[in-house]
């Protein structure tokens, strides 16, 4: 706990370092001269550098991917200290978690209840008509909690928390108040960026718990109606589906889903290199980002289910 | 920058209960997910173990259901090989549903055309005991594909008869050709007395009688026309039999009348009879005296003979 508690001393400051913009941890607030993160990383990206063009980008790709994973223990780090939940970044965190998911918790749970509805009456028409109404409901559950649901909730949480608060960072940054905060010995990692973290992951498992827990209702009530008869049946159906392998892959993909919608955006926003460099923004490029890992985590929670 | 509330400020503290309702209101929804999984696995309730043995576990899966009259009752909680190569299907039975098992319990595995599943318990006799906690049953194969390599058999023989029967130089093609050379002949000049005579030597034969028989049914006709004169004509034999009934008829008229004189003496005959009989009434008084007159006429004759000198001896006499 002691060790925890120097922590927000230790990464004190955020520093723009040139074109690279790398994290710099500073021991101390007198030493003020300006070097990157990595310096031995940092010379790689020179256009000067020894290597090709071809190297020099699939190196700079390792490195930015390194950062997000690097931002994401920082942040891990603080968001398990005590001081980050002090009085005055309980309130910023508070605000970050109400502001980014109310909301938009009624439209979502509504967009998704309709979409739900719609793919759980096309499944049990089509079982029906088939002579396979026994497999229906094991099928939307699968097809809907298990899947199309979160990945629905992590990007909807992505494109309507997480990137807009990368956009606030990114222009915190660039008027300069991340050193204001640090001059006035406030950690802007601590106030500004793990509340946003924090509540975009949130935002990311609350609209996901929410929409499956209603997308389950709706299920049984779609191909039951309005009985409880059927619930013994239901609950068997959804016990079968949710074996202990596919529950543990199922809470490890949600928890993975917030994690990568929380920490992409943010850590591309402030570990990237100039907009001025990059033919596309920065949202867009953290967008890509995310999509490719939700794929990625989307893919593996598949085979792990289904192999 | 935004601007932000200070700590101590009660849009503040609003927001940090609202923030803590959300929280809350997660952990409530992931708690009670759980919980219900754990309650939908059944990680409430005691349950009992029954090892099935199967000698082939294909298409058992973990967590298939055991049912019992379509219920479900049990899951397959692992599937094992043993040592001695057959399978061990291992099941939960929750307690309350043990009930439903005994120890004369069958228990099947059946697959389905579509490749599903189904592990099935039959309790024929509910009153035997409770099957105990750990019992071991085998388990019994039905298998509906197992009739489909039988069925592509019988299906094989029945082509290849089929083809046998269609084939060029089958009895069905001959009877086909046949039938085909039937058929031209009846529309031939001879019809169906070409095919039923075999030659046309016969055919105008049986023409050439019929043509006969057609003038000699003329002939009967004429024949007929003058029976017909003969006995319904004037003089016929009709109205003849008739006048013959008309006399036989008053004829019948005179014996009636016959008959009843006769009756008449009949009468008369009886009446005489009875007279007869009243008069032999007395014959027997008369009878008995005459009866009485020739015992005594014979007495008296006796009498005589006894008594007449050329009466003869009767008795023998002896030397």
């Amino acid at each position: 706990m002691g060790k925890c508690s120097k922590l927000p001393v230790q990464y004190s400051r955020l520093q723009l370092a040139g074109s690279d913009c790398a994290l710099s941890i500073q021991g101390s607030k007198s030493r003020t001269s300006r070097r990157p993160y990595h310096l031995g990383m940092a010379s790689l990206f020179s256009s000067q550098g020894p290597l090709p063009d071809a190297g020099r980008a699939t190196l700079t790709w390792f490195a930015g991917w390194w950062r997000i994973i690097h931002f994401g223990a920082l942040i891990l780090v603080l968001a398990l200290s005590p001081s980050s939940y002090a009085a005055s970044n309980r309130a910023a965190l508070a605000r970050h978690i109400y502001q980014d998911t109310a909301p938009m918790l009624l439209w979502f749970i509504a967009l998704s209840s309709l979409i739900s509805l719609v793919i759980i009456r096309i499944v049990v028409v089509t079982a029906v008509s088939y002579g396979l109404s026994q497999y229906a409901l094991e099928m939307v559950v699968r097809v809907l909690v298990l899947e199309l649901i979160p990945l629905t909730a992590a990007v909807f949480a992505a494109l309507r928390c997480a990137l807009p608060n990368a956009a606030e960072i990114w222009e915190m940054r660039t008027r300069g108040e991340f050193d204001a905060l640090a001059q006035q010995g406030i950690d802007p990692l601590q106030r500004e960026v793990l509340p946003r973290v924090v509540s975009a992951m949130f935002s990311t498992l609350m609209l996901a718990a929410v929409s499956c827990v209603l997308t389950a209702v709706l299920a049984y009530v779609s191909v039951y109606g309005f009985t409880t008869g059927a619930f013994a049946g239901y609950t068997r159906t959804f016990g079968h589906v949710f074996n202990p392998a596919v529950s543990i892959i199922f809470a490890l993909k949600s928890f993975l889903f917030g994690l990568t919608v929380a920490l992409i955006p943010i850590a591309s926003v402030l570990y990237d290199r100039s907009r001025a460099r990059l033919r596309t923004s920065v949202e867009l490029q953290s967008l890509v980002r995310i999509f490719v890992v939700i794929l990625l985590i989307e893919v593996a929670s598949l085979i792990g289910n289904y192999y | 920058m935004k601007e932000q509330p200070s700590a101590a400020s009660p849009s503040a503290r609003n927001l940090e209960f609202k923030a803590a309702l959300l929280l809350a209101l997660l952990l409530l929804l992931v708690a009670g997910t759980v919980v219900y999984l754990l309650y939908a696995r059944g990680a409430f309730e005691e349950s009992q173990r029954l090892v099935l043995i199967a000698e082939d576990s294909e298409g058992v899966t973990v967590g298939m259901d055991l049912t019992f009259s379509g219920f479900p009752i049990g899951r397959v909680r692992r599937i094992e090989l043993a040592e001695d190569g057959v399978t061990r299907i291992i099941i939960d039975v929750p307690r309350k549903d043990a009930r439903w098992l005994r120890v004369s319990s069958v228990f099947t595995l059946t697959r389905g055309l579509l490749g599903n599943t189904a592990l099935r318990a039959f309790s024929g006799i509910l009153s035997d005991p409770p099957l105990p906690d750990g019992a071991e049953r085998k388990v019994l194969l039905g298998d509906a594909t197992a009739e489909i390599p039988r069925l592509v058999a019988d299906m094989r023989e029945l082509v290849s008869n089929l083809r046998a029967l269609t084939a060029q130089d089958s009895s069905l093609a001959a009877s086909l050709g046949n039938v085909r050379d039937v058929t031209e002949k009846l529309k031939g000049p001879r019809g169906a007395l070409g095919i039923l005579l075999g030659n046309e030597a016969d055919a105008k034969k049986l023409i050439t009688a019929l043509d006969r028989t057609n003038a000699l049914l003329v002939r009967a006709d004429g024949l007929v026309a003058k029976v017909d004169a003969q006995v319904l004509g004037a003089d016929g034999l009709v109205p003849e039999a008739r006048a013959a009934i008309v006399q036989l008829n008053a004829a019948l008229a005179d014996a009636r009348a016959s008959l009843k004189k006769v009756d008449a003496i009949l009468a008369d005959a009886q009446v005489a009879a009875s007279n007869a009989r009243e008069a032999t009434a007395d014959l027997a008084a008369l009878r008995a005296e005459v009866d009485t007159s020739l015992r005594k006429v014979g007495r008296m004759i006796d009498e005589v003979n006894r008594r007449w000198p050329f009466a003869r001896d009767p008795k023998l006499k002896l030397p």
